[in-house]
């Protein structure tokens, strides 16, 4: 299935960005790459967005940074989850789902 | 924490940078594990990342408070820039600082004059009431107190109305609260008020009843005026504004202290606040009596108040004002007053002549009070905030040609930074943000030169009234917006036109500029017509300049046709103090004799008032003819001639021989004899003076003789035919009289002398009035020289300003031709014709200007008629200097850099390239 959308509904970079990192700290190419692949490629992250996206995250306190060393040896920034972060995505996930849920509702109901 | 941000900024960017660095990396080994070369693997890497510059100014601008510190960026950048640049700089902050301050200082005054609210309750439910009507001849206001005046949207206008109306006002209990009366009749316009036995002159203001109640004016001290002061028999109190009572009651408690006004005796009851002027700036009251006072104070001069003329329904004299009731508004009431006033006027009428031009009554706003001053000054105000606002957009135009000048030349830094991924917007907003510090830098040395100005406008207006400016809230939001505005004119075209261009040419142009280009580009075009605009405003500027000195000269070439040197002024008024007809003339028969014999004086004679600041006229006529109405007449005492230096051309001067009982006698000035007497020796003919109006005969006069024309009067009026008469030969008799003293030397040294013989005549006598000849001339026509100083000294300005431009915009364009003007030269051209290529664009240039605004000029100087003296506005040898100044201008401002082009070596000018 090719990309659906290049461009991404507003605010859901965020939450999948911080979904992402519930299993734990990653660089910016491992999350790009995961939700890539955890959607099927039906999303594709526009990596110029992703990088304001993190530090915008990292600004509210949602997550934090370091540099580490990376499977490969590299030198990478990582970034991890905070408590406040968690909260955040089980609220964002919490409103996505009526949201969804709602439309979904709208659109059965239209068609049949 | 976002402080911190900011400085941390460059580090933080340095650990992005690093971070895209890396994720590149990781895409380069994705893509080379997918079997791509590692060329190949690069490549498709950095097309998928995109721009690094563009996602560190994305992460940047994420941080809330990105625009903040851009704009900190952009400043500090601005200032550098500018720094870099000191002329440039120098030069469009003063322009702007002069511009923008000379705007603020004026509109402070306009904002003083038309917009500040009187300082009583609730200003905004105030109203005036007044009427208009077509004419003031032939009309129900058979008799007037106070004054109408001439309106552009109606032939007439007033403001006073007679007593029935004011009662008929009153009963309006619908629409107003109150319902008040205000009055400034003869009898009151200048008191002479006894404190203490120390006698003083005073502007009294008559108040009604419901004066203080229905503005809401709150005491200072004691209380103010109350309906019970005001009726016949009570009206003997007085109170006295802040300033008077301070003034002269020290130490003492004014309220409840007996005064005497013009010899009758008053109570103080109270002090008005110090904030209180009255309703009308030109006219601050010292001291307010009822109204009902009037007909004692009437009975003490000729021709004065009585209490027949309450019943009056034509005599208009009273001011009224009304507050309106809640809920009501002004064209409500309006509405319902003018039909009643309509039906109670008609009631009035004498003769068809008045019903056919019935006063129309209107309601105004009352908030800022009465408009005297504001007729009086708002007229020169507009006029020179219109002159400041055009060298404003002069200035705005000059530093907008400045810039893209500038522009031009930063092209490839422009271009360099487009080419690394800056948005035209960021650039654009750089820009920006430097033509903004200009004008911010300029707004606030503007600010400092406003403070200057409001000083300077202030001394000059003093002499007239209560005229107040100050930097008030107002005053900074207009410097404030003018600023904001100019720096957003003079920076935008400048800015949106420097950062369209083509990268590639722009890149390669040599630091030179761009010599050879053939293209007439947009750029030339825009600072073509900046340079047409600020021509054609020069040229308004230059026309109202030569206008402004051509009336300076004018008014300093005055004929006066009287020696003004030496000649000291006093007024006396013995009315006032209780001399009675027909020993008052007696009293300033020997008041004169005793200042006679001062030491130092030559002659002294006296008359009813000073010669330039009388406009007398009753119907004068030769027997069996009717009187011209143009004729103007003064009474004089014995040697009026002889000491204000007036020539005879025939006959003689009055003498102590001209008594009331000797027969009347008159002299007449010769353009009297050139109308009235063509050809013939006026000498010995009989002049009638006749009571208006009908026609009762005052005066049979013999002409005993004829003098040169003087000034009489405004000192800007024609010459008008005068008549002479002494002030002792019956009606009209004397009441105020100015002495003249002519003295050996400078007058200044007797007027202590002056003062202890009039102190001696009669101790109760206020002098406070003197001065000498010269001064009263000065003062009269101080105002209008230096209003034509004023704005003769702009339109330099403008000329300065503009020429500054127009050179700099000249040497800019050849300075971009040099590489063309090479080759030409280097092709054979002669240097002349090099020299006329320049000259003529700039010809052309000044051509379009004057074509644009000699019609304009033509059109719009006409509203400056008013502020001329001998001339006409279209004056051909004003707008003629105009325009050669300006093409002389342009032409200078062209020579230059055209010779500079002509004399451009060809090989050097080719290596530009």
């Amino acid at each position: 299935m090719a990309p659906a959308n290049s461009e991404m509904i507003q605010g859901t970079l965020d939450m999948l960005i911080l979904r992402t990192l519930i299993t734990g700290p990653a660089h910016g190419h491992t999350i790009a790459h995961v939700i890539e692949r955890t959607s099927d490629n039906v999303l594709e992250v526009e990596q110029g967005s992703l990088y304001p996206a993190l530090h915008r995250l990292e600004h509210r306190g949602w997550v934090t940074s370091y540099w580490g060393t990376s499977e490969n040896n590299r030198k990478a920034k990582f970034y991890r989850l905070t408590p406040a972060g968690k909260k955040q995505l089980s609220t964002e996930t919490e409103r996505w789902r009526q949201v969804v849920g709602a439309i979904g509702r709208i659109l059965g109901e239209a068609t049949e | 924490m976002n402080l911190r941000r900011i400085l941390r900024r460059s580090r933080e960017d340095a650990e992005l940078s690093q971070e895209l660095e890396s994720h590149l990396q990781y895409e380069i080994d994705g893509n080379m594990a997918r079997g791509m070369s590692p060329e190949e693997a690069r490549r498709q890497a950095s097309v998928k990342l995109g721009n690094p510059l563009v996602i560190r100014e994305r992460v940047w601008g994420t941080n809330r408070i990105a625009w903040l510190e851009d704009t900190w960026r952009d400043l500090t950048y601005a200032a550098r820039t500018l720094r870099k640049t000191p002329s440039f700089t120098c030069i469009a902050v003063l322009v702007m600082a002069l511009g923008i301050g000379a705007n603020t200082a004026i509109f402070s005054f306009l904002d003083a004059l038309l917009l500040r609210s009187l300082p009583v309750s609730d200003p905004h439910s105030l109203v005036v009431i007044g009427w208009h009507a077509k004419s003031d001849q032939d009309s129900v206001t058979e008799g007037i107190s106070g004054r109408t005046d001439p309106d552009p949207h109606f032939a007439v206008v007033g403001g006073i109305f007679p007593y029935p109306a004011f009662e008929l006002f009153q009963k309006d209990d619908a629409d107003f609260s109150d319902v008040f009366a205000h009055c400034h009749t003869r009898e009151v316009s200048r008191v002479n008020v006894v404190i203490n036995g120390q006698a003083e002159l005073a502007r009294g203001e008559l108040v009604s009843g419901g004066y203080f109640k229905g503005l809401g004016v709150v005491p200072a001290a004691g209380r103010l005026i109350i309906p019970d002061d005001d009726r016949p028999g009570n009206a003997t109190v007085a109170v006295l504004s802040h300033t008077f009572a301070q003034k002269y009651f020290v130490n003492t408690n004014p309220v409840g202290q007996p005064i005497l006004v013009n010899n009758l005796p008053f109570t103080v009851v109270g002090v008005a606040p110090a904030e209180f002027f009255g309703v009308d700036s030109s006219r601050v009251p010292d001291i307010y009596l009822p109204v009902h006072a009037n007909v004692a104070l009437g009975s003490q001069i000729p021709y004065g108040f009585t209490a027949k003329d309450y019943l009056n329904s034509n005599y208009y004299w009273a001011e009224v004002m009304a507050r309106l009731r809640p809920g009501v508004t002004l064209e409500q009431a309006q509405s319902r007053l003018a039909t009643q006033f309509q039906s109670w006027v008609a009631t009035t009428v004498h003769n068809d002549a008045q019903k056919a031009d019935l006063p129309i009554l209107f309601l105004r706003q009352g908030a800022t009070g009465l408009d005297i001053l504001r007729r009086q000054f708002s007229q020169p105000l507009y006029m020179l905030l219109t002159l400041t606002g055009l060298i404003l957009a002069i200035a705005c135009f000059n530093v907008a040609n400045l810039l893209l000048a500038r522009a031009a030349s930063r092209k490839r830094e422009i271009a360099l930074r487009i080419s690394e991924g800056a948005s035209r917007l960021r650039i654009i907003r750089q820009l920006m943000t430097e033509s903004l510090l200009l004008a911010s830098v300029g707004g606030a040395l503007g600010l400092l030169l406003a403070i200057w100005g409001i000083q300077f406008l202030t001394a000059l207006f003093a002499s007239q009234g209560n005229l107040h400016a100050e930097l008030n809230w107002h005053v900074l939001a207009v410097a404030a917006a003018l600023t904001l505005l100019t720096g957003l004119f003079f920076g935008l075209v400048p800015a949106l036109q420097s950062t369209k261009l083509d990268l590639v040419s722009a890149l390669k142009e040599t630091r030179a500029g761009d010599a050879g280009s053939h293209r007439p580009g947009w750029r030339v075009s825009v600072s073509h017509a900046l340079v047409v605009g600020q021509i054609a405003i020069s040229l308004l500027m230059l026309v109202a300049a030569g206008l402004f000195v051509r009336t300076l000269s004018n008014l300093e070439s005055v004929r006066l046709g009287f020696n003004r040197e030496n000649l000291l002024l006093i007024d006396v008024n013995a009315r006032q103090t209780g001399h009675k007809d027909p020993g008052i003339s007696d009293f300033y028969g020997r008041l004169r004799e005793s200042l006679a014999a001062i030491p130092g004086v030559r002659n002294v004679s006296l008359s009813e008032s000073s010669i330039i600041s009388t406009n007398n006229s009753m119907p004068i006529a030769l027997p069996g003819l009717e009187p011209n109405p143009a004729t103007r007449f003064l009474s004089v005492g014995p040697d009026y001639l002889t000491t204000m230096q007036i020539p005879l051309v025939a006959g003689r001067d009055f003498a102590n021989t001209d008594t009331p009982t000797s027969p009347p006698v008159t002299i007449v000035s010769e353009e009297f004899a050139r109308i009235n007497f063509p050809g013939q020796n006026p000498l010995g003919h009989r002049l009638l003076l006749l009571e208006e109006p009908h026609g009762k005969v005052l005066r049979d006069m013999e002409i005993v003789g004829v003098s040169r024309d003087a000034r009489y009067g405004d000192l800007t009026q024609k010459t008008v035919p005068v008549v002479f008469i002494p002030y002792n030969q019956g009606v009209p008799r004397p009441n105020q009289m100015t002495f003249l003293l002519r003295t050996v030397s400078d007058p200044a040294g007797i007027i202590a002398s002056v003062r202890d013989v009039v102190r001696q005549a009669d101790a109760r006598l206020p002098l406070s009035n003197v001065q000498t000849q010269k001064a009263e001339i000065t003062d009269a026509m101080q105002q209008q020289i230096t209003l034509a100083e004023l704005c003769s000294a702009l339109a330099v300005l403008a000329l300065i300003i503009a020429c500054v431009g127009l050179y700099g915009t000249i040497s800019y364009t050849v300075a971009r031709r040099t590489g063309e003007i090479g080759i030409r030269i280097a092709l054979g051209a002669r240097r002349g014709p090099v020299v006329w290529m320049v000259l003529r664009e700039v010809c052309v240039l000044a051509g379009v200007g004057l074509a644009i605004s000699v019609p304009i000029a033509l059109a719009t100087s006409k509203f400056v008629q008013s502020f001329l003296f001998g001339m006409q506005h279209n004056d051909p040898l004003a707008l003629g200097a105009a325009m050669t100044i300006l093409v002389g201008a342009a032409v200078i401002a062209g020579c230059v850099p055209a010779r500079r082009a002509a004399s451009i070596d060809p090989v050097t000018a080719l290596r530009h390239e």
